[in-house]
């Protein structure tokens, strides 16, 4: 510790109050606004998220489930059309609460595996009849992932004539395919809300970074996931997409069930933008990356960030509720007006994959970034 | 007159204390570092996953080796590793340590890093160096006498390496991103605003111009102040602060460690000299005798390494023969030591399009691409054609002959809002990646 040592001590003081005058000095050029004295409010977007949207959400879900399984027991035990249409009515309640949760894979629901174990559609109606026909099968064994779950329920429930099928389920077989199916799905749901109830929460909450492994990242990757999800599976591939334009209908979600197809994609939009929003169900609007854009002042090209999302959300659910029903059939008889719906997500994808994690800082691999 | 004395400074005599030190801290580092990286599942992420790989311009005959190649080959990086820490077959060891790093680092551009370059060039350096002379198994093991002296110039050329490496960073920041708007680091301090006591000051504007500032001031400075022996200890202290900061605050692994732990060698000759006794002490190390012996570099090589340098000082300014902006385009971009200069991100849509009827299908990254892979496709234009010819060939295969491949692509860069990236209508596939061409079919900032 000599004077040298201080001299240049001395003199890196000066240089950053230097830096501080001329950064102040810029501040005032540009006639920014003074900044308000709090940071955003992260660990509240977090709790926001966790005991507003995500459980509530798994909660509904798993309400309808129950139902669901009450309906079918009574459709089991006496199979014919009151009770199918009973049996129908809370199908479509359960996949509508499902297309709520869809979103949240992390946690409990990454581990469970409820995307991959729940609703992968096109459903392979061949491995189902071999299912049912051989009375062996094992739900864990990736062959069954696509002969599972809604989309096969969509198919039991709605893939033939309605006598054939109340006549269907006075097979054994087809009875007891369907109970394990309900068991698996209402098994995986339950972990789902024990690992959020027991400790997921709170790590949820707490973890306030936006590297990989945070909430925040993992929620950013997810919505993405999910639009991707809509922009492709459910709209995209259908339409044609991947295909040359050939058309391919059957591989729209709930095929059988085809005039709720729409109505489900548009869920999902919904989710997405509550999501995005911050929004319960119910209304209640608090903390959610709208607000953290807001608060961080983020721009667009013009206007805000949060501006340009919003717009594009609403534009983007405009041109979903312009395709009339079923969805499977405007694939081939109104493609363009599909094929807009298709475009205005794409903008949306943009905005919400780029623009967004970018804005925030949000670290999207575990791979080292480039040293300093 | 200045050659002179540079000269004279350059081939005095000096202990070879710091590279004995330089080296055992190189593969303590280098053994860790592997063992990390592999130990994180890199080595199948990386390099045994992909179904597609992102060569260098002139090193596309690099190819990934098999699962059990790959292996063998971070295997044997390590026991290299180990072998420079301890000095044994210094020589081979460092040549081999240097080729399959290099290799490594060179079969996907998704995963270069300045500081992997870094690791490549000390490599390279260290093969030339009389490290192994002195406290090494070599000595022990083949009877032969410890060195104890050696030229200033073999201490100089690890130091002028990380002199580059600070100074040319420093030189990247000055630019108007950096210094005037206090961009990336707008953008990335305030995603720490939940760090006890200094959170909410992380999301000041001013913090932002501070840190810009401050970095490319040290950057800049912090070669000579290592240089100097009155400065050096007060250097080393900035070192310190810097690279904790740095890792603090960013995700870049083991690079501030390393940096942090080799500076040493900037130390005076008495702090090596000490740490070396100590070392013989507790590993009973004992030389018989020592003795004054130089090896000096072949005039050659001591040419190879003024050109060596000349063309690492010349790397960064090459981007001014390309056209548009650098950070936009990336053309001159890499082996420059610009690090944690910009936040970009992107998306990317690629479209396979029969030339007859015009009819599409668009490709799903993920089918194809690492989730790393995707991202640095979906803003580095030389990526998109590699993976535009891959496309290609792919679709060539299952039988669509007469077909381009276009992209529908938008990046953002230090929060500039996305914005088109490419011309739609080109086709990639028949773009070159030749680094003498201009890529002018993107988009102009």
């Amino acid at each position: 510790m000599n004077t040298k040592f201080f001299r240049q001590l001395t003199v890196l003081t000066l240089l950053g109050l230097l830096c501080f005058t001329v950064s102040c000095r810029d501040k005032k050029k540009n006639n920014e606004p003074e900044e308000p004295e709090d940071a955003f409010d992260k660990s509240g977007m977090l709790i926001n998220y966790a005991d507003n949207i995500i459980l509530p959400a798994y909660q509904s879900f798993s309400i309808s489930l129950d139902s669901l399984n009450q309906a079918y027991s009574v459709f089991k035990n006496n199979p014919d059309l009151p009770n199918l249409h009973a049996l129908k009515s809370k199908f479509v309640v359960a996949y509508t609460k499902y297309q709520r949760c869809d979103l949240f894979e992390l946690g409990p629901a990454e581990n469970t595996g409820i995307r991959g174990n729940f609703n992968i559609f096109p459903t392979d109606t061949q491995q189902i009849k071999t299912n049912i026909s051989t009375g062996i099968y094992d739900f864990s064994a990736i062959s069954n992932l696509d002969a599972k779950g809604f989309p096969a329920l969509d198919y039991l429930f709605y893939g033939k004539q309605e006598t054939v099928i109340v006549a269907s389920f006075t097979n054994t077989n087809t009875k007891q395919y369907v109970t394990d199916l309900l068991n698996e799905m209402t098994g995986k749901c339950n972990t789902v809300i024990t690992g959020w109830n027991s400790s997921y929460r709170n790590s949820f909450i707490n973890s306030l970074g936006t590297d990989i492994g945070s909430s925040i990242g993992l929620l950013i990757n997810q919505l993405n996931y999910n639009l991707d999800y809509l922009k492709n599976a459910k709209i995209g591939i259908p339409l044609g997409k991947k295909s040359l334009g050939i058309a391919y209908p059957d591989k729209c979600e709930a095929f059988y069930s085809s005039s709720y197809s729409l109505k489900y994609a548009i869920e999902t939009l919904d989710l997405i933008e509550r999501v995005y929003n911050g929004k319960s169900l119910n209304g209640s609007n608090n903390k959610g990356f709208d607000d953290y854009l807001i608060h961080l002042k983020v721009q667009h090209t013009s206007g805000t960030l949060n501006d340009a999302i919003q717009t594009q959300f609403s534009l983007a659910r405009t041109k979903l509720m312009a395709i009339a029903e079923p969805l499977s059939t405007q694939m081939t008889t109104n493609p363009t007006v599909v094929d807009a719906a298709y475009a205005e997500l794409v903008k949306l994808l943009v905005l919400l994959k780029a623009d967004l994690p970018s804005s925030l800082g949000v670290v999207i691999t575990y791979q080292d970034g480039d040293g300093d | 007159m200045v050659i002179e004395k540079i000269k004279k400074y350059l081939t005095s005599q000096v202990s070879i204390a710091p590279l004995v030190i330089f080296r055992i801290a190189f593969g303590i580092l280098m053994s860790a570092s592997i063992i990390r990286f592999i130990y994180m599942g890199w080595v199948e992420k990386m390099y045994i996953l992909p179904k597609v790989y992102f060569p260098f311009f002139g090193f596309e005959w690099i190819k990934p080796l098999p699962a059990l190649g790959m292996y063998i080959v971070f295997g044997l990086l390590l026991i290299t590793a180990l072998f420079i820490l301890i000095g044994f077959l210094y020589r081979i060891s460092t040549i081999s340590f240097f080729l399959l790093f290099t290799y490594v680092e060179l079969i996907d551009k998704t995963n270069y890093l300045n500081h992997y370059y870094f690791i490549s060039l000390i490599s390279l350096i260290l093969i030339f160096l009389p490290a192994g002379k002195a406290f090494s198994l070599d000595n022990k093991v083949f009877k032969r006498n410890d060195i104890k002296s050696t030229y200033r110039y073999f201490i100089f050329l690890p130091q002028l390496q990380m002199f580059t490496l600070y100074f040319f960073a420093g030189v990247a920041k000055i630019n108007y991103d950096w210094l005037i708007e206090a961009q990336p680091l707008k953008i990335w301090l305030p995603a720490y605003s939940h760090f006890p006591f200094i959170g909410s000051l992380l999301e000041k504007t001013w913090i932002a111009y501070f840190f810009c500032w401050f970095g490319c001031i040290y950057d800049l400075c912090i070669g000579f102040l290592l240089f100097n022996k009155r400065t050096v200890y007060f250097a080393y202290f900035l070192v310190i602060v810097f690279h904790m900061a740095t890792s603090l605050l960013f995700n870049i692994g083991m690079f501030p460690y390393i940096m942090m732990t080799i500076t040493i060698i900037f130390f005076k000759e008495k702090f090596h000299i000490a740490i070396l006794n100590f070392l013989e002490k507790i590993t009973n190390y004992s030389t018989t005798n020592r003795i004054e012996k130089n090896n000096s570099l072949h005039p050659i090589i001591k040419y190879a390494f003024i050109v060596f340098f000349v063309v690492q000082f010349l790397m960064p300014f090459r981007y001014a023969l390309y056209d548009g902006k650098l950070f936009w385009t990336e053309q001159g971009y890499r082996f420059s030591w610009r690090v944690m200069l910009m936040e970009k991100a992107g998306t990317a849509f690629f479209f396979v399009e029969d030339k007859k009827s015009g009819k599409r299908i668009e490709i799903d990254n993920k089918d194809y691409l690492t989730y790393m892979q995707e991202k640095m496709v979906s803003t580095q234009p030389d990526m998109m054609i590699d993976y535009a010819k891959f496309l290609k060939e792919e679709y060539n295969k299952k039988g669509l002959s007469d077909i381009q491949v276009k992209v529908q692509s938008y990046v953002t860069l230090n929060g500039s809002g996305t914005r088109e990236f490419i011309d739609p209508t080109v086709d990639l596939s028949l773009e070159t990646n030749n680094i003498f061409k201009n890529k002018n079919w993107i988009r102009s900032y």
